[in-house]
């Protein structure tokens, strides 16, 4: 025995043995799980009662577990979470078709209506699409008071408000909110779903977005796009999910929500972004206060003189579409269905010869410019006789004995012309004239040129052709001459 | 603010919070909602429509009442009979909270108000007051009294 073990046996005696044991337990594996397994689920219990570390220390990998465990197995999953998503899904989904329904009849009812027609022609005077004027038109409005109000008791959470004039006390308020809820509810419901959303007094629009513990009513001055009902939906989930807790506590002492009033100040803001020039006129009218009449007639005189430039502007553009309507009617080539102001351009549609001339000396004379003009034309050939005498001009090149000039609805060719030309253009001749397009029944062969012909066409100068020719060209218009007769001197 | 129509509920709402008072009898439909400060504690105080045998109290405007005037005419016996029926739906809803109680009229000729009548109908754990929204007896001592019991 050596010294060591000498020395353990009389420091530990008896007890070598034990040692033995634990340590095949700590070396054998499944004695080991085993173990483990044994005190794995009260370690977690004590460790979660504990503090919040071992719930930190699981956040991550249990996390990453699910998320492999989802790609895997999505069906699985699926069926799990269905009786928790769908309720969730159907009802932002019939909420955003309600509401795409509301914007569809707002949409309708001011094409339609009186404003509507009002604001077309607006949009007309000033050239501005009518949809872009609409969307302006209906982004005026203003978010007054917002207020947050616990569901349960009617008790008001908190309020968020940008006038200074606050009539009423917000608390009534609130409490009324709810007492009109319960109101519809016990008067024309059963379902809890069916809740008062809108609300109209004067001309004050009350939109309610409805969570499960509060409530969000905003009082609105002027008509809101509907894109504000889920900027109210998403301060109200985004509010009720971080103070669930004190949301549960509420007792009607609000000093845990004080900061919640800076996550309602942007719904209030949405108006100041649209119209920067109110908050300009508010720090204006700040400066030097101004008794309620002056500011009135100073109202007054400003809508006189801006009624004024506008209906001046209104002239000109107005004069402008009409010059340039009438000019381009009056201009050959070109059948004008429409002219209009699209934006800050005129927009000519119908049919456009491409030999047409456009008159851009004249129109600029009345302020319209080419670049003014836009032509939304479909190209054809008109057969007005204008258009006609040009192209045939720049087709026939005729000679200056010629004279062509309209005749019941074709162009009349008359004259003599040299009979190298005639000779030249014979088959296009007959042809325009079989189109009814021309009348060459007064175009004679200059007679005295037929020699002329013969020599430039013939190397030698031919008496018995010459005289043969000069017989069947007689003193008949150029159409009796026999096709033969012009197709035997080519 | 409880009870049976016409027992003045609305006069001691408005004799508290307006301090006014008129004769005229315009019954509530629904309810109505006013404020007052009662010196650190604001009260909304939800004025609701009276119970007749055709209506019951709609109890969902009894939803996260923090209290409750029970109010009773002190001139028609059967309204403060009522509140045994009164307290049932409220307590349903609302469980044991704080109550105080208005006889009210107290100025009127013809009280018939008798200590069997109140052994029957009223709970130990009430306060009592006998009021007159129009003279304005007791009307401060009785939202005094439940404030003092909401608070504590
Ligand atoms: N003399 C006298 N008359 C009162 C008093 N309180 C109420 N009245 C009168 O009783 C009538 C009914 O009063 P209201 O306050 O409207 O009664 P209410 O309980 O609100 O009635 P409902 O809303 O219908 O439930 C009115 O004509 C009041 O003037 C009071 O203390 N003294
Ligand atoms: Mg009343």
């Amino acid at each position: 025995m050596s010294q060591i073990d000498e020395l353990r046996e009389i420091l530990v005696g008896g007890n070598a043995q034990e040692i033995a044991e634990l340590r095949e337990r700590l070396e054998n594996l499944d004695q080991r799980t085993r173990d483990v397994a044994e005190v794995l689920a009260p370690a977690i219990g004590e460790g979660i009662s504990k503090d919040d570390q071992l719930i930190e220390a699981f956040k991550a990998p249990v996390s990453q577990s699910l998320k492999s465990a989802i790609r895997t197995e999505p069906d699985s999953y699926a069926e799990i979470l269905y009786p928790v998503m769908a309720p969730a899904i159907r009802r932002s989904i019939s909420q955003a078709i309600s509401s795409m329904l509301v914007t569809i009849n707002q949409t309708i009812a001011s094409a339609t209506s009186k404003e509507g027609l009002q604001l077309r022609f607006e949009a007309w005077r000033a050239g501005v699409p009518y949809g872009q004027l609409a969307l302006r038109r209906s982004l005026i409005y203003r978010v007054e008071h917002i207020y947050l109000i616990d569901r349960e008791s009617g008790m008001m959470v908190t309020e968020y408000t940008k006038a200074e004039t606050s009539i009423l006390d917000s608390d009534a308020v609130s409490a009324m909110f709810t007492a009109i809820q319960s109101f519809v509810q016990d008067s024309f419901s059963q379902s809890e779903d069916d809740r008062l959303t809108d609300l109209k007094v004067g001309e004050y629009n009350v939109w309610v977005a409805h969570g499960s513990k509060l409530m969000l009513a905003a009082v609105i001055d002027g008509d809101p796009p509907e894109s504000l009902k889920f900027e109210m939906y998403d301060v109200l989930d985004g509010i009720q999910s971080d103070y669930a807790q004190q949301i549960a506590d509420f007792d009607g002492d609000n000093e845990a929500f004080g900061e919640v009033s800076g996550r309602l100040e942007p719904l209030l803001q949405l108006r100041a972004r649209e119209e920067p020039d109110a908050e300009a006129d508010g720090a204006q009218s700040q400066d030097e206060p101004q008794t309620p009449g002056t500011r009135k007639v100073l109202l007054i005189a400003a809508a006189a003189i801006i009624a004024l430039v506008a209906l001046y502007f209104w002239a000109v553009a107005a004069n402008q579409r009409l010059v340039t309507e009438t000019m381009l009617a009056q201009t050959p080539g070109l059948a004008i269905s429409n002219v209009s102001w699209e934006g800050d351009k005129l927009r000519v549609e119908g049919l456009r010869d491409p030999d047409a001339e456009i008159p851009f000396a004249k129109l600029a004379a009345h302020g319209v410019t080419e670049a003014d003009l836009e032509f939304a034309t479909v190209p054809f050939r008109s057969l007005q006789p204008a258009m006609e005498m040009t192209r045939l001009q720049g087709e026939l090149q005729p000679p200056s004995s010629l004279t062509m000039h309209p005749l019941e609805g074709r162009i009349s060719v008359a004259g003599t012309a040299p009979v190298t030309w005639l000779m030249q253009h014979d088959a296009r001749l007959r042809q325009l004239a079989m189109e009814k397009r021309i009348d060459y029944s007064q175009l004679h062969a200059d007679t005295a040129t037929v020699l002329d012909y013969i020599i430039a066409n013939y190397s030698q100068a031919l008496p018995a052709r010459q005289s043969e020719l000069l017989a069947q060209l007689g003193h008949q218009p150029w159409h009796k001459v026999p096709a033969k007769t012009v197709l035997q001197l080519k | 603010m409880v009870g049976d129509f016409a027992v003045g509920k609305t006069s001691l709402t408005q004799k508290f919070v307006n301090n006014v008072f008129s004769d005229k009898y315009l019954t509530t439909v629904g309810v109505k909602i006013d404020t007052a400060d009662v010196s650190d504690t604001k009260l909304v105080v939800w004025d609701v429509a009276g119970r007749d045998a055709l209506s019951p109290i709609n109890a969902a405007y009894l939803a996260g009442a923090a209290g409750i005037v029970l109010v009773g005419d002190g001139t028609r016996p059967e309204t403060i009979k009522s509140f045994a029926e009164i307290w049932q739906t409220v307590s349903g809803k609302l469980g044991d909270v704080p109550v105080v109680v208005a006889l009210n009229k107290r100025d009127v000729d013809g009280w018939e108000v008798t200590d069997d009548l109140l052994q029957t109908s009223i709970q130990s754990s009430w306060a009592v007051f006998e009021t007159s929204a129009k003279d304005g007896s007791n009307v401060p001592e009785l939202f005094a009294a439940l404030v003092d019991r909401i608070n504590c």
